[in-house]
């Protein structure tokens, strides 16, 4: 076994990693839970991978058989329900894992220097997670799907100049047709997964260069915090949280497994009671909220503007705070739970 | 300490003896009426729900169900057990004496 | 006995109950989805057609049908019987045709040929073709798996 490793380590020459993990080190105080949070989307990003992979197997991405495709992998294939419940659950759980993990993140403001760039690519990761919801919210082409779809291409046709093209992008042409199909499917399957890797690795790679990022009082007034090893202490102790949300997540995907309504017809008038999936709901509720005109503007228009601020702002947020230990820090921290306030509320709103 | 552990323990074994048990009921209501997958009866513009699946594979995924719970409840101890290892093993600095003598004397 | 020294390490004993249970939890856990990968392509037990396509056939000659996804071959014999055979070459699987003016059977992959009964009498195919049960019941012909 040792000469085999000793083969492996003359070709690759990974000692220094080898080295590297076991010495790295997590500081130990009351938000240390909080660098769970980041490993349980890559849990879930797994099993999201795997059930996929599985599911692409019989999945057919034609206009004529998608939904019925996936009525045949629900009823005809062995355990393929579960397949789908558990792709369908995980991917919940992975987005609100990738919440959770910015909102500690943004909190404990461990995006101040020097780990800027560490939240410009964690941001860009969050872009891809919503977009992989989006574009796999439409592969099973029942009503619901056809009608979110509709309404969230529609999006962009608010913005001057690039809306009607982008929305033409998006779609495939003017409407949602069997082509918009085949370009979510390969955006869902081949185009974001590369991207998202790509830019997981750097986001990766930054964490390990830079460490483990301490809370504030820590950092300012210079204390000593204790560590443990990375491995094998912190190791096996994400090991027993990852068990944890694997039981859950089993345990809610065989009791809420999903169905499926009935495929989309693109004459028909849209269904009643459609909404997006829940990390939207709360964008949707706020577009519903504006009135046709505002000062003349339209009114779509101004909403999907501060939508698009509001993005913009979690982007910059390690250069809109640039001194976090200052008073400015403590605005910030505030408008932050405003914001979060505001989505939640707004999700709230929008299911009542 | 004791007595936490022994009703933590009893709330496992309850959790999973239900699971099992709603299992076997599901079998034994089921088996009779059911020769096979039947997808069930959807009203029109309602969402179908998930299949009816035949009774002995919903059987087998509640038992399944439940020795991954005992099998995540085993781990979990043993990872403690690891875990407190680990921690010991910290606390004693071993690594740290270890990297202090291959180094070199006076270091 | 008691052993001087412990054989492992208390560190690579709870590594190997750990490892070992998770091992099994997989292996438990992976097992079904076996089943959903390959799932079974069984063939039919048994195909119906209507006897009226079939009925004006000269003897010694060959009409297709289905059999699940593979072609199958209804001949007409001297007696006006039915014999049925699996369209499918013993080689390697590749589907047959039937040469009318022969009266043989021809797979073009690797050129092998079988004659109207099914047996291969040229070329790579080490087996006859595959027979299958015809009975007629009605105005259907039953085409059945033999035994």
């Amino acid at each position: 076994m040792s000469s085999l490793r000793a083969w492996i380590e003359d070709r690759l020459g990974l000692r220094p990693v080898a080295a590297f993990l076991a010495k790295k080190e997590v500081p130990c105080h009351t938000h240390t839970f909080l660098y769970y949070t980041g490993s349980s989307v890559l849990l879930f990003l797994g099993i999201q991978i795997v059930t996929g992979v599985l599911l692409a197997l019989y999945y057919q991405p034609t206009l004529a058989e998608a939904n019925a495709s996936v009525v045949r992998i629900i009823t005809e294939m062995p355990l393929g329900w579960l397949v789908r419940s558990v792709h369908s659950w995980s991917a919940t759980f992975m987005i609100a894992a990738v919440f959770v993990h910015l909102l500690g993140i943004a909190f404990t403001k461990a995006y101040r220097k020097p780990r800027e760039a560490t939240w410009l690519s964690g941001v860009l990761l969050l872009a891809c997670s919503l977009a992989f919801g989006f574009t796999g919210y439409l592969l099973p082409w029942d009503e619901l799907s056809l009608a979110a779809t509709k309404v969230g291409t529609n999006l962009p046709k608010a913005l001057p100049l690039v809306g009607t093209f982008l929305t033409q992008v998006l779609r495939a042409g003017e409407d949602v047709t069997g082509d918009t199909l085949s370009r979510f499917f390969i955006m869902h399957v081949s185009v974001l997964p590369l991207a998202l890797l790509a830019i997981l690795g750097l986001h990766v790679f930054l964490v390990q260069r830079h460490g483990m990022s301490v809370p504030l009082d820590a950092e300012r007034d210079k204390l000593e915090l204790p560590a443990i090893p990375f491995w094998p202490n912190f190791f096996f102790r994400e090991a027993a949280v990852w068990l944890v949300l694997l039981g859950v997540l089993l345990t809610i995907a065989v009791f809420a497994a999903p169905g499926l309504g009935p495929q989309a017809d693109l004459m028909a008038p849209a269904p009643e009671g459609i909404k997006p999936e829940w990390y939207f709901l709360f964008m949707f509720q706020t577009l519903k909220l504006f009135p046709a005109r505002i000062l003349g503007l339209n009114g779509e228009l101004v909403a999907v503007l501060i939508m698009m601020a509001g993005m913009a702002a979690v982007l910059l947020v390690p250069f809109i705070d640039n001194r976090p230990f200052e008073r400015k820090g403590k605005v910030v921290t505030a408008l932050a739970w405003a914001g979060l306030a505001y989505a939640v509320g707004m999700s709230i709103w929008s299911l009542l | 300490m004791n007595g936490r552990r022994r009703v933590i323990a009893a709330a496992a074994i309850f959790v999973l003896g239900a699971l099992v048990a709603a299992g076997l009921l599901e079998a034994r209501v089921q088996a009779p009426a059911q020769a096979s997958v039947k997808p069930a009866a959807a009203a029109p513009g309602q969402e179908k729900p998930a299949a009816v699946r035949p009774a002995r594979e919903r059987m087998a995924v509640y038992v399944v169900l439940a020795w991954v719970w005992l099998s995540i409840a085993v781990l979990l101890g043993f990872l403690r057990m690891r875990i407190r290892e680990a921690d010991r093993v910290h606390r004693m600095g071993l690594v740290r004496a270890a990297e202090r003598s291959l180094k070199g004397p006076g270091l | 006995m008691k052993l001087p020294a412990s054989l492992y390490s208390r560190r690579a004993f709870l590594n190997g109950l750990i490892g070992g249970w998770l091992a099994a939890l997989g292996a438990a856990f992976i097992s079904p989805f076996v089943k959903y990968i390959v799932p079974p392509t069984r063939e039919p037990d048994q195909v119906s057609v209507p006897l009226a396509d079939y009925q004006d056939m000269a003897p010694h000659t060959v009409k297709g049908f289905a059999w699940g996804n593979k072609p199958g071959f209804l001949k007409r014999s001297e007696a006006g019987d039915y014999v049925a055979f699996v369209g499918v070459c013993t080689h390697l699987d590749c589907n047959i045709t039937f040469i009318a003016e022969q009266r043989r059977f021809f797979c073009a992959c690797h050129e092998g040929w079988y004659d109207e009964d099914g047996l291969n009498v040229a070329g790579p195919p080490p087996a006859p073709l595959r027979r299958l049960a015809v009975s007629v019941e009605g105005d259907a012909l039953i085409v059945k798996r033999p035994g």
